[in-house]
């Protein structure tokens, strides 16, 4: 790969995947190397979410390999790749609603530390500080004591974030973190995301609809059309791809979402 | 705070009882009772959100398993007792090795299916059951024999339990167990095993089932089949609704509740008792959704509604 950053994290080796007569992923080739920040973008359809629900093992996939640090993860389910260091979000905001914020990230972080089958000690005050920590570093640390389907969308998609960060995972897959966002708020998430990744030497893939984003926080784009790779490349080469033009961004410069 | 609650909770029930006609005691020892197994199965539905269909099965097991070990094999009776949550506990683990693969209705309708198993093989399965006839005389021993003695017996063993499993809902293993209710597949992907750990709460759930069948089996002095039926299986659905799922103490309430009206209600007409209890519960899921308690408290315990 010509991202000399170091190892690769991930590698994706013909991944196919089909629902009934439709290849929705058709021989994918992907590698991330040590705290990239990768955009992987195409038009709708073009097989974005499944290739991660594929990746993060929420799919079986028909063929091909995946490997997540030089391990082949291919079978294994979300739990194991949790613990081996692998984290999600995903487009459609997914927490514990009815749990309070603080509670959300305490809960990620008993998981994470295998404490989740104690079944006497009161978890109230069980990483408590270390659950204020990551909730200060997504900027919620004030409404910690609410129930989180009461936040704002803005705020849920935060929360969100903040499960997957509490996991300390070595690669984290946002899908469309900016979803329903105001432009603004959109912005504000990814260089938030992107810090972190800096901080913590993350590495981040991620998908996203608004073109604006990706070009300012990505350091490699990868354009799926129709289930496979189209090109890849820095945002400048991207850009310039005149297949990608033709079939993404010469339509769609200015996305409406 | 918390403890002074409790404090106050044990005092008056300690006070209580000798005050009470002996009728009200024998009253509070059946309270006591369902409000456990009732409590039990709404760590599965209001903690776990898995909504059982057949948890009678467990109350059988127990009561069974108490009655069989004393009656058959000349166990001591506080033996006999011991031993019933963990008979219930490992019909749960088989039965709910293959309903927690399964969600919703299927996972309600399955457990029903186990629970007609449990009931059909009690009713056949004469030579060590009894069948139809039941087990009779299975009485505790002289020294718990009275209905005093033994609604004292029932409270502490019953609130010991209740007091297990508030701390249950409170643990770690208690917030990932809500996390599945609320989000399984977040729950997955920040770690949890999520059939695993509905299997371990089935199971628990199945436990202090069992204990409140083994309590029931000494209080009734005698068992029958239709402790697996599908009528004791509704009822403590029935009294976690009226007292509340979203609360911890919601079926403990209704238990309250639903054994004052039987007792005053169902005695007195018994034909109407079902249409009393229909239009109870319907009144209670429309206008109550919390339960009596969501009458107590405007938010639910802990568990704040979000929409």
């Amino acid at each position: 790969m010509a991202d000399a950053d170091g190892a690769l994290v991930l590698q994706v080796v013909g991944l196919r995947k089909h629902f009934g007569g439709v290849q929705a992923v058709n021989g994918v080739d992907l590698a991330v190397s040590e705290g990239e920040l990768r955009a992987i973008i195409g038009p709708n359809g073009a097989g974005k979410t499944t290739l991660f629900n594929l990746i993060s093992g929420d799919l079986p996939h028909d063929s091909g390999q995946i490997y997540f640090r030089g391990e082949q993860i291919s079978g294994l389910m979300p739990p194991e790749l949790c613990r081996r260091g692998l984290a999600r979000t995903f487009q459609i905001t997914s927490i514990f609603r009815r749990l309070t914020t603080l509670e959300n990230v305490q809960t990620a972080l008993l998981t994470h530390h295998r404490r989740h089958h104690d079944l006497f000690r009161p978890a109230r005050r069980l990483y408590r500080d270390e659950a204020m920590v990551l909730l200060d570093r997504v900027g919620l640390a004030d409404q910690a004591p609410k129930p989180s389907g009461i936040l704002a969308h803005g705020d849920q998609r935060r929360l969100e974030l903040a499960l997957a960060l509490a996991s300390e995972p070595q690669l984290l897959m946002l899908d469309e973190p900016t979803a329903g966002m105001a432009p603004r708020e959109r912005h504000e998430i990814m260089a938030l995301a992107a810090g972190i990744a800096t901080d913590a030497r993350l590495t981040i893939v991620f998908t996203e609809h608004d073109m604006d984003v990706v070009f300012a926080v990505a350091r490699r784009i990868t354009v799926l059309h129709q289930g496979a790779v189209l090109a890849e490349g820095t945002p400048v080469e991207v850009r310039a791809h005149p297949e990608v033009q033709r079939v993404y961004l010469g339509h769609r410069a200015k996305p409406a979402r | 705070m918390r403890a002074a609650r409790w404090l106050v909770a044990i005092a008056v029930l300690t006070v209580l009882p000798p005050l009470l006609p002996s009728f009200l005691v024998v009253v509070m020892t059946e309270i006591a009772i369902v409000a456990l197994f009732a409590t039990a199965f709404n760590l599965l539905m209001g903690f776990g959100g898995m909504v059982s269909f057949g948890h009678a099965a467990y109350f059988a097991l127990g009561a069974y398993a108490a009655a069989i070990l004393v009656k058959q094999a000349g166990w001591p009776m506080l033996l006999g007792l011991a031993a019933a949550p963990f008979a219930a506990a490992a019909g749960a683990l088989v039965f709910g090795f293959f309903i927690v693969r399964l969600t919703h209705t299927y996972f309600a309708m399955l457990s029903l299916a186990f629970a007609q198993i449990v009931f059909t093989v009690i009713f056949k399965w004469k030579t060590l059951t009894g069948g139809d006839d039941g087990l009779l005389n299975v009485w505790p021993p002289a020294w718990l024999k009275s209905p005093l003695a033994y609604g004292y017996f029932t409270l502490a063993v019953t609130g010991l339990a209740i007091l297990a499993m508030h701390a249950i809902v409170d643990s770690p293993f208690g917030y990932a167990l809500r996390a599945i209710r609320e989000n399984p597949r977040r729950a997955r992907f920040i770690g949890v095993n999520v059939r695993r750990h509905q299997l371990q709460a089935f199971v628990l759930s199945g436990f202090f089932s069992g204990l409140a069948g083994g309590l029931f089996a000494f209080f009734n002095g005698s068992v029958f089949p239709d402790f697996a039926y599908l009528n004791k299986s509704f009822e403590p659905l029935v009294v976690a609704l009226l007292g509340g799922v979203q609360s911890f103490f919601g079926p403990l309430a209704g238990a309250v509740g639903f054994k004052i009206l039987e007792t005053y209600i169902a005695r007195q007409w018994p034909v109407y008792w079902p249409l009393f209890l229909g239009a109870a519960v319907v009144l209670v899921v429309v206008a109550l959704p919390q339960g009596f308690v969501g009458l107590l408290q405007r938010r639910a315990w802990r568990t704040p509604t979000a929409r």
